[in-house]
């Protein structure tokens, strides 16, 4: 048994370490266009078929390559962009284009785009992609939103046509059992900013104003525009007659699910449940926003084909994405896209001829989707477009449901201090340090200065050899050569995998580097570190403490659990040992994202599990992660519960390795088994398991999981400031990237490197002292 | 002993045990549950209302899944050897030989570590560029034994300071040179915090998600299971947590595996007590 398990498992890695090492050889074609194209597999296969017309037609070779999603091809494209097997054609969301235009990755495509093309095509195909007056792609599909609505309690032609309409159908839609609401005319998510948009619009406030010419002036923010006041009153009012959530952690998925349990008339959503409403039997249309064609138009994501500017054959990829843009192509697409004969509504055609063709019309909802093409407004591809997002939340949800203390706050001083907060947001994102010259004699300098001090340390190290004695001096020569020898495989990695990403970050974290400006970046100098300490940190003081307390709980109630059940576990029986640390490890091994995501839904305040199975033993629900001092013990105790197996099984391996004596001596003296564990067990693991633990308080003080569970949240009053959990390294992460510094990301990073670093020395001085008495 | 003492000793055991047990089991019950459960709409819903394993059907005929996993598996076994011999031969020389500069190369492999290798993926990019590493599952390999090895010698160093010198001298005496005395006594002796090496070596290759999300980009059969099941709820248009779920549990067959047939390396606690002092 054994021994077909050993040939077996050599079998494997054999096999395994030949797929590694021998090259896939690909049949190498001269140069093809290359396509990123979509996640889905029938969509591809019918690119595949589109290539192969189009090779056969101009003998240019195409090659079309699968994506995982859609959401990573701007970054993937920046990657890229310059490889040998760079993408010519690429397939992407319009909001993405605004930061790749600005540092010159696309390929602007205003000539292209033909009055033919023009006509063939909705309009925010082009708008979308268009960008300080140059177009730079063609949308594919439309991804919107409308009036979604259950037909058997409201019936098409009752839908409501203006907004006031809206709201007295729905009112009177809604139906009661005694204080219980059986249905609901509409539910309105309020701290959503996404499907509220053409409401909010309705009152005049919008995210960015125009300049003349009709580009975004991102300076110009609407969310403090005086109709916004109405527009708080309108939603409260709502509120009182349940058609807002009343829930302040209410989110879009618990309108969805009642839509899709058949409780809910008419939601503002797109059709992304459709085969949820369809399985659980709801009658289901999409149709126009009240007041839809005028100025409340939805929010929307485009999502087309642009141009590599950095092809090295834009004539052929310009010709190959003109071939896909044809009515016929785009019909092959659209079809395979929407899982042909399935119909799922998973692409919403931008081609008029698609959206006019048998395949759309026949399909009601099909059919309505694409109807609202020329109802859409799309969401703002400028680099700045999505900054109001990061604040909407937190501020809404304190307008309507009070700050962390529960008081009410102001909506007017609170919509101002919003829009001043991304007006700031915008300057940060826009500004530019003047970039410095470096005179080529520095660099002499620089490295002579090295030469001489590396020059210096081995002549010193010299002279330390000499004194020595002559034999224990070569011996500890020959020692030093060996020892350095063997480790400088690892050694290597290190200095790849390590090393260089910590200088190049350094690096980085000295030039002007951001979202703005991701190809051509140069030396500012010392500027981002200035402005990191000019502008300070909101609450750092509190937020280094929670940093500090968290490493340190969730670590040392991790290694004290880990030991204490290693231990318990060599006394029960050993059957029920081996089931114990099966179940044990679950939380080791399962991937930790899935997990987190997991515990965020079992602790929901509302509907989560654990307060239900309290609910069920009489106990009332715990704000677990709602309310800011339980949200901390609950991130403490989530991420002790993810790494105390771990220590359990490091700890049972080293207690194989502690001497029986020791303990028999302890029963001799008739210790008891608390007494031995304390005293005898957890000296000697701790012992074993400085450095470890210095390593897990290090990983600990990284954390991002606990921004998985949290967000950092509850956030804090102050727009802008750390939340309750942010620990040091998620809040000044997230202030960096939501204005795409990306430098002032670095010059951050390595300032936690030194503190952290500093701490961690400090720490493994200590431990020494532990450790080797 | 005081036999009512015993018994509430044993009582308090288990019932810490089994507390524990339920705290455990929750989330991953939670899992199990949602990866059966249809037409699940977010993570808050308490118990899905029908149960299905269409899940299932479609993760293995929709998705590339098993592919995505054996990928996986590759990377982690191979990933795994790999730290294994860097471990070994590293901890072998911080814990047994006196040499110029080791304390300052053990701080620095531990200070290195405390900058978020993930935070400069910019960085790690241009590395896999230079070495031609880009959608290589060998890349994979190479930076996850970097992790790996770099973060494990910690935990193996000391473990190896606890075997005795002693044992070193007497084979010397004995005249043994100094690889057969790493070979033959020690190596045995640290099997199980190599058991436990290798475990987390596998267990962090086969979980990395953000390096390989980025170098990975071409070709979808290509990806390890980790970026695959991510885009089960990084979907375009809403998110699939049933099958999400269906695969993370699948998905963790292979670490359950291996932990269960490396187990009995490092428990059976006291009974054995190789090492008199």
């Amino acid at each position: 048994m054994k021994r077909i398990m050993l040939v077996s498992l050599i079998t494997i890695l054999v096999s395994a370490s030949i797929s590694l090492i021998v090259p896939h050889v690909a049949a190498e074609t001269a140069m093809p266009v290359r396509v990123w194209f979509s996640q889905y597999e029938a969509e591809n296969e019918a690119m595949v078929t589109l290539a192969e017309a189009f090779e056969s037609e101009t003998g240019i070779p195409v090659e079309v390559v699968p994506r995982i999603n859609i959401f990573n091809a701007a970054d993937d494209l920046v990657n890229n962009a310059e490889l040998d097997d760079r993408p010519d054609i690429v397939f992407m969301q319009a909001p993405d284009i605004g930061r790749l235009v600005s540092s010159g990755y696309l390929r602007p495509l205003t000539a292209f785009i033909d009055d033919d093309l023009k006509a063939s095509y909705a309009e925010a195909a082009f708008s979308a992609f268009s960008y300080n007056g140059e177009t730079y792609g063609v949308g594919y599909s439309i991804d919107s939103y409308g009036l979604v609505y259950n037909k058997s309690l409201i019936a098409t032609e009752n839908l409501p046509k203006t907004w006031d309409e809206f709201f007295t159908t729905a009112a009177s839609l809604t139906t009661y059992d005694g204080d219980e609401v059986l249905i609901y005319g509409t539910l309105l998510n309020s701290r959503d900013m996404w499907f509220n948009y053409p409401l909010m619009r309705q009152y005049g406030g919008y995210y960015y104003g125009n300049y003349p010419n009709g580009d975004y002036n991102p300076y110009d923010v609407g969310l403090d525009h005086p109709g916004m006041i109405e527009y708080v009153a309108k939603m409260k009012e709502l509120m009182e007659s349940d058609l807002v959530l009343q829930s302040k952690i209410g989110s879009e998925s618990d309108i969805v699910s009642r839509f899709a349990n058949g409780k809910v008339a008419m939601i503002i959503y797109g059709l992304w449940y459709a085969s949820t409403f369809q399985q659980r039997g709801i009658d289901y249309g999409i149709a126009s926003l009240p007041d839809g064609r005028e100025t409340s138009r939805a929010l929307t994501t485009v999502q087309g084909f642009v141009i590599n500017n950095r092809t090295e054959h834009a004539s052929e990829a310009e010709r190959f994405l003109r071939f896909i843009l044809s009515d016929e192509a785009q019909q092959l697409l659209i079809e395979a896209g929407n899982g042909h004969a399935q119909k799922l509504g998973t692409r919403n055609p931008a081609n008029r001829n698609v959206m006019a063709s048998d395949y759309v019309q026949d399909d009601p909802v099909l059919a309505s989707l694409s109807s609202l093409n020329d109802e859409c407004e799309p969401f703002p591809n400028i680099p700045e477009g999505t900054i109001w997002y990061n604040y909407t939340t937190v501020v809404f949800q304190s307008i309507f449901f009070g700050d962390a203390s529960g008081n009410p706050v102001d909506p007017q001083q609170k919509l101002t201090e919003l829009a001043d907060r991304i007006r700031a947001d915008v300057a940060l994102m826009n500004y530019t340090a003047e970039r410095i010259e470096i005179p080529d004699w520095i660099w002499a300098v620089a490295a002579t200065a090295l030469i001489i001090f590396l020059a210096l340390r081995i002549i010193q190290s010299q002279i330390r050899r000499r004194n020595r004695k002559g034999h224990e001096n070569r011996l500890a020569f020959r020692e030093t050569v060996i020892a350095w020898t063997l480790m400088l495989p690892l050694l290597g990695l290190l200095a790849v995998f390590y090393v260089y990403p910590i200088l190049h970050n350094f690096y980085l974290s000295l030039t002007d580097y951001s979202g703005i400006n991701l190809h051509e970046y140069g030396l500012i100098g010392f500027a981002n570190y200035r402005s990191i300490i000019t502008a300070g940190l909101q609450g750092l003081a509190s937020m280094v403490v929670w940093t500090i307390i968290f490493a340190v709980s969730v670590v040392s109630c991790s290694f004290l659990l880990g030991t204490m059940l290693a231990s318990v576990l060599n006394k029960v029986s050993n059957r029920m040992a081996k089931i114990c640390r099966i179940i044990f490890i679950l939380p080791w091994v399962i991937p930790t994202v899935i997990t987190l995501l997991m515990w965020q839904g079992l602790l929901a305040t509302d509907g989560g599990l654990v307060n239900h199975l309290l609910g069920i033993i009489g106990l009332s629900p715990i704000p677990w992660l709602s309310d800011p001092r339980v949200a901390r013990l609950s991130s403490i105790l989530v991420m002790t519960w993810f790494s105390f197996p771990y220590f359990m099984v490091v700890a049972s391996g080293i207690l194989k390795a502690i001497p029986r004596d020791y303990y028999e001596a302890a029963r001799v003296d008739g210790a008891g088994s608390f007494f031995t564990f304390f005293y005898i067990t957890l000296p000697l693991v701790f012992r074993a398991l400085v450095p470890t633990l210095i390593m897990g308080f290090i990983m600990q003080f990284n954390q991002f999981g606990i921004y998985i569970l949290t967000s950092g949240g509850p956030a804090s009053d102050t727009i802008g400031a750390p939340g309750a959990t942010d620990l040091l390294i998620t809040y000044v992460f997230n202030t960096a990237f939501n204005t795409n510094r990306y430098a002032v990301a670095a010059a951050y990073s390595v300032i936690i490197f030194l503190f952290v670093g500093g701490f961690s020395a400090m720490a493994m001085r200590i431990g020494r002292r532990f450790s080797e008495v | 002993m005081n036999p009512k003492r015993h018994f509430v000793a044993r009582l308090t055991t288990y019932l810490f045990l089994f507390m524990l047990i339920i705290i455990t089991l929750i989330p991953f019950v939670y899992i199990v549950m949602i990866a059966f459960g249809k037409n699940v709409v977010g993570t808050a819903a308490v118990i899905p209302d029908a149960f299905t394993t269409a899940n299932f059907s479609r993760l293995f005929t929709e998705t590339s899944f098993l592919q995505w996993m054996m990928n996986s598996i590759i990377v982690g076994l191979v990933t795994t050897i790999i730290a294994v011999i860097f471990v070994s031969v590293a901890v072998y020389v911080f814990s047994r030989m006196r040499f110029a500069g080791k304390k300052k190369l053990f701080d620095f492999i531990l200070l290195i570590q405390v900058f978020p290798l993930t935070l400069s993926m910019v960085s790690i990019f241009r590395i896999f560029v230079a070495f031609g590493l880009l959608n290589d599952l060998k890349g994979l390999v190479v930076v996850n034994a970097a992790i790996a090895s770099a973060g494990l010698v910690l935990l193996a160093k000391g473990y190896f300071d606890t075997i005795p010198y002693d044992l070193d001298e007497a084979a010397m005496m004995d005249g043994a040179n100094r690889f057969q005395i790493a070979v033959q006594i020690i190596l045995p002796l640290a099997k199980p915090m190599l058991a436990v090496v290798a475990i987390q070596s596998f267990v962090i290759a086969y979980n990395e998600y953000a390096i390989a999300s980025t170098v990975m980009i071409q070709g979808i059969d290509s990806m390890p299971l980790a970026v695959g099941i991510q885009s089960m709820i990084a979907g375009q248009y809403g998110t699939n947590w049933s099958m999400y779920c269906a695969a993370a549990v699948f998905g963790s067959v292979p670490m359950i595996i291996l932990f269960y047939a490396l187990q009995k390396y490092f428990i059976g606690g006291l009974t054995e007590g190789s090492i008199k002092m």
